[in-house]
């Protein structure tokens, strides 16, 4: 452990070499894994995987369910996150907390919890089925699940976007003869809309990382989680990997549009 | 063009504001008091940022309350000027939908030609108040708000403004409410002020009305005077009252000019606040005030203050009554003011307002 001398020759400890220590392998913890993953499969072995029917369409059901869960997080997470920022009652925070309360569910949980609601066996379930949308086992049970787990990112995100807009400039719009309409498209969506985009992208990359609820609700069809699960359970590690790396390689492009057009809300 | 409030009330979870009932013509009326006393509640009302829980608020005889911010033709400068970062000054102003020419005209007499291509980011606080004011006065508002838009701006900076102001309310034809904690300002721009606490209105009058002439102590000392002191009515002719405070005796000038507070019923024996605004005051050599006039009292200077354009001093008639004033370096040197040296303080008679016992708060 890096130690210094100090005048008065009493050794103390340098809290700063240590932190930097503790961070640094922190950093290698999350480093390693990711590049090894790289490592174990060859490049070839991957196209060819990645060429198979299975993984094309559970690549083609994560990126569709992933892209309608964000269009309705975000369609039914603004109007939300806008009151919760903007309301002056005691109700906000109790809203809020059924918001997160998804974010701290496992979402093994989630699943169970839905499917008391949406299942076969439901009254909604089974009336949404009658009707040709079977809520379970599609790709409505897939966004239905994604949704639960994703939306509060949006909610979240976009509260402290809304909130980081400060609401003279609205009331200046306002007495500028605009109306809330207006206001919103010209002074609010603008000024909140890099914390928007990040609650939007932050949303997209927990939809296509889904897995628990996914499972409970919709193992068919097959989303790429769901794939790497039953590769690894049925073929081993090995044939998990290429879906990894692909699922790996969408997320970074997520990471990347989060720093570019959006506003990182952890930097 | 009216704004009129009438019997207008609110409450906060902690603060009552109203009832309040103004009126504002063609006119500025400076809305003068502390932090906290409802200046601001008094705008968010009058723009539509808050309803109110009952009372009225008329524009030209159209009823304000119940309508929405956007449909109140009232133009608001907010105290940090509220300009959308993302925008040019160009942009903000033109931003009520005006066209070029208008933007043009308003840039020229806030003198933003320079700035408009600009954003507000990298405006200077004084161009920013200047964007805000003509962005508002694009929309062509019926009635003028503004809240305390020079607060935030250096001292120099401020003054100019200030003048700027003056000038620009005199051009305009519609009703302005100015909100300030600021007595200079109050005095400088308003038309009338109106002093609030604790959400109700004081007083309202002219400013040398309302600081000759304050109706309680609060007033009088929001408006700078310190000179407040206890006294009692000894003598009453038809012409005046003299009123005995501490050693000395102070005659006030014709009753008329203080009707309006209760003056005329004082009976001889009566306690009374007297107040003489420190404006007032005149020192002068103790020697050469020998026949003095009216209230002619002398006094040794207790303390004194340079505040930069002026000296403030402190002078005592004995028995704790010590009377501040401000005078001006040149009449501070002649006089040769240090502490404890003997000074005459002439007191005009219409310049000692008494305030009766009942009316204090």
């Amino acid at each position: 452990m890096a130690t210094r001398t100090r005048e008065s020759g009493v050794r103390s400890v340098d809290w700063l070499s240590v932190a930097l220590v503790l961070g640094g392998l922190l950093v290698l913890y999350y480093v390693a894994p990711l590049a090894s993953l790289f490592l174990s499969a060859s490049p070839g072995a991957v196209l060819s995987r990645l060429g198979e029917s299975s993984v094309r369409s559970a690549a083609t059901t994560s990126l569709l369910s992933a892209s309608i869960t964000t269009v309705l997080a975000t369609a039914f997470g603004l109007p939300l996150a806008y009151w919760l920022a903007r309301a002056e009652t005691r109700w906000t925070g109790l809203v809020l907390g059924i918001v997160v309360l998804p974010l701290v569910l496992p979402p093994t949980v989630g699943g169970v919890v839905l499917l008391t609601v949406v299942g076969p066996n439901t009254l909604v379930g089974e009336w949404a089925a009658a009707a040709g949308v079977p809520l379970t086992r599609s790709l409505a049970g897939v966004v239905l699940a994604q949704t639960f787990v994703a939306s509060p990112f949006v909610v979240v995100t976009a509260k402290a976007a809304f909130e980081s807009v400060d609401e003279s400039l609205e009331y200046a719009s306002r007495s500028l003869g605009k109306g809330r309409w207006a206001t919103a498209r010209n002074v609010t969506l603008p000024l909140a809309g890099p914390g928007i985009l990040a609650g939007i992208t932050l949303a997209f990359a927990r939809a296509i990382g889904e897995f628990g609820a996914t499972m409970m609700l919709s193992y068919f069809p097959r989303t790429m989680p769901v794939e790497i699960w039953v590769s690894f359970q049925a073929l081993g590690l090995d044939s998990a990997y290429p879906v990894a790396i692909l699922l790996v390689v969408i997320s970074v492009v997520a990471l990347l549009v989060l720093n570019t057009v959006a506003r990182n809300p952890w930097r | 063009m009216t704004l009129t409030l009438s019997a207008l009330e609110t409450s906060y979870a902690d603060f009552e504001f109203g009832p309040v009932d103004l009126t504002v013509d063609r006119e500025v009326l400076a809305v003068l008091g502390p932090s906290g006393s409802g200046k601001t509640t008094l705008l968010s009302l009058v723009a539509g940022i808050t309803e109110p829980d009952s009372g009225s608020i008329t524009l030209d005889g159209h009823e304000l309350v119940g309508r929405p911010l956007e449909a109140r033709n009232v133009g608001m400068v907010f105290q940090d000027g509220a300009l959308f970062p993302h925008m040019t000054a160009r942009e903000n102003v033109a931003y009520a939908g005006v066209g070029d020419d208008r933007v043009t005209e308003l840039a020229a007499m806030l003198e933003l030609r320079g700035v408009l291509d600009r954003r507000p980011p990298t405006l200077s606080g004084g161009e920013r108040q200047r964007v805000a004011l003509a962005r508002t006065l694009a929309a062509d508002p019926g009635a003028l708000l503004l809240d305390e838009p020079l607060s935030s701006l250096d001292a120099p900076i401020r003054r100019r403004l200030r003048e700027e102001l003056h000038d620009l309310f005199a051009s305009l034809d519609v009703p302005v409410l100015y909100v300030t904690h600021d007595q200079r300002t109050a005095t400088a721009l308003g038309d009338r002020i109106a002093i609030v606490r604790d959400g109700v209105v004081e007083q309202v009058g002219t400013p040398s009305a309302v600081l000759d002439r304050p109706e309680n102590r609060f007033v009088a000392r929001f408006t700078g005077n310190e000179n407040l002191f206890e006294g009692r009515v000894t003598e009453r002719t038809p012409a005046s009252l003299r009123v005995r405070v501490g050693d000395a005796t102070l005659r006030t000038a014709a009753t008329a000019e203080t009707d309006a507070v209760g003056v005329e019923s004082l009976a001889v024996g009566s306690s009374v606040t007297v107040s003489v605004h420190p404006s007032r005051i005149e020192l002068a050599d103790p020697d050469a005030a020998t026949d003095g006039g009216p209230n002619a009292l002398v006094g040794t200077v207790t303390r004194w203050l340079h505040e930069g354009t002026d000296y403030r001093v402190a002078v005592e008639i004995g028995d704790g009554v010590a009377f501040t004033t401000s005078v001006r370096p040149p009449t501070f040197d002649r006089l040769g003011v240090e502490r404890g040296s003997g000074l005459a303080v002439s007191v005009p008679p219409d310049a000692v307002h008494l305030i009766p016992a009942p009316a204090e708060r």
